[in-house]
């Protein structure tokens, strides 16, 4: 499903309006454009002076809502509820004034609306003490349709939210309304709240990344890029439980000294690589050095350095030929040779 | 077929630490909390056992790292025979490359006496 090309938010609001009836005109000819237009009056008007969030005036979620509505196909009674449908609980309009203006359709897919988040906050509250009451499906399958669509723009603009409500509305969204979006047969909504919420889970919204992290993921680039991803995401998970800068600096310098071998590692089913891998890293490295200049380049020539050294001294270390040869110095020098533990007692 | 890694001191101690309880997950972190070694040498060494099918990896059940309020963490485990085979490995690293030869003893004293 495509973004509903809504207006930005700093459109005044007659561009939000006409943005919104352009697309309600466009997915079904037959719309009652003047209900539309009164249903946006007044949530404008009772919403008027709240923010969502992002900072954004709080009008544009029941217009995103009901631009969401609208491209499905929804009926008017659907959109003017969309529109509408948090003035009940959080401005001074009342059930008996809506129902009054907009008839007991509208009034009923509100209160419907309501009553479901009403209930899944209570099923929220006593989560864990094993008298979770079941939410009942309303009788009408537009509210459901109405609170999938609502929750789609919240999760669309969920990194607004702290990390805490993220993971809550994430887990409620894989748990409730994907289902319930499948059951309703909007594939593309249920695929797309999916996403978000997986993604919110995974990583995102997660705290800003220190300069460890950066490091980090400016390290992992020498890595297959296949698995780039995966190694990143590990290394700032356990960044994340570090609690000292100082802890943190040290795991990351160490693998960035490591790295040479884990790529080196990850890259031997293609043998030829195996020998070239450092050098490849070291010329890249030092050609972004180049082009950067100045004293970045200094820096990253220097972990460029480093790295290679990393690489040679794990080299020698483990190559038998390279081991022999060192002997042969030793030898010649008339030392003895390095004696490494080889091996610990079976456990 | 995947040759086995060579046993360096660190793959060792890594193996040791997961044969210690070879049924549970160890994430990259704690290995190199259990084995003292800096976190460079720990993943070359779990991505490599990983590569030849001794551990397998498993990103974090989402209900775990969440009611923690972190990012999903890595785990890694024995595969089924991989626990086996790690022990096969250290015992034959441990085997000693040369036999000492008889009647070439130790002159430790101590050593000596509780060896007779």
């Amino acid at each position: 499903m495509n973004l509903p090309s809504l207006p930005p938010a700093s459109a005044g609001g007659d561009d939000i309006l006409a943005g919104l009836l352009r697309l309600v005109a466009g997915a079904r000819p037959d719309v009652d454009t003047q209900l539309i237009k009164k249903a946006y009056a007044v949530a404008a008007r009772m919403h008027q002076g709240q923010n969502r969030m992002s900072g954004d005036p709080y009008i544009t979620h029941p217009v995103a809502v009901a631009a969401i509505l609208a491209e499905i196909g929804a009926d008017d009674p659907t959109l003017c509820a969309a529109l509408l449908h948090d003035v009940v609980a959080d401005t001074p309009y009342t059930l008996g004034e809506l129902e009054s203006e907009f008839g007991s359709e509208v009034a009923g897919l509100v209160d419907g609306a309501m009553a479901l988040d009403a209930a899944a906050r209570e099923q929220q509250a006593a989560a864990g003490t094993g008298r979770a009451p079941a939410i009942t499906a309303p009788d009408d399958e537009r509210i459901l349709v109405i609170k999938v669509a609502d929750r789609l723009h919240n999760m669309r603009t969920l990194r607004h939210l702290p990390r805490a409500k993220q993971v809550e509305k994430s887990r409620q969204t894989l748990e409730v309304l994907v289902p319930a979006a499948r059951a309703l047969r909007l594939p593309a909504i249920s695929s797309e709240l999916e996403k978000l919420a997986s993604a919110a889970l995974a990583h995102g919204g997660g705290p800003p990344p220190t300069a460890s992290g950066r490091l980090l993921a400016f390290a992992a680039t020498v890595l297959p890029a296949p698995v780039r991803a995966r190694w990143r995401e590990e290394w700032l998970a356990e960044l994340h439980v570090l609690r000292t800068r100082r802890s943190r600096i040290t795991f990351a310098a160490q693998i960035v000294l490591g790295i040479g071998q884990l790529a080196v590692t990850l890259y031997r089913p293609a043998a030829a690589l195996r020998r070239a891998s450092s050098a490849v890293f070291a010329a890249a490295v030092t050609v972004s050095g180049l082009v950067v200049g100045g004293w970045t380049a200094t820096a990253v020539i220097g972990a460029a350095a480093l790295a290679v050294l990393a690489t040679l001294i794990w080299v020698l270390h483990n190559d038998a030929r390279t081991r022999r040869f060192t002997r042969l110095i030793c030898a010649l020098r008339g030392v003895p040779p390095p004696r490494r533990l080889r091996s610990l007692p079976p456990p | 077929m995947v040759q086995a890694p060579r046993m360096t001191l660190p793959t060792q101690l890594v193996l040791r630490v997961m044969l210690a309880d070879p049924a549970s997950e160890y994430y990259g972190l704690q290995l190199c909390d259990e084995t003292g070694l800096p976190s460079g040498t720990i993943y070359p060494i779990v991505a490599r056992l990983e590569q030849i099918g001794w551990v397998e990896s498993k990103w974090e059940d989402p209900t775990r790292h969440i009611t923690q309020g972190r990012p999903r963490r890595r785990y890694y485990r024995f595969t089924e025979d991989g626990a086996e085979r790690a022990r096969d490995a250290l015992a034959r690293a441990y085997r000693p490359k040369k036999q000492p030869r008889p009647g070439i003893g130790i002159s430790w004293p101590g050593l000596t006496r509780m060896s007779s």
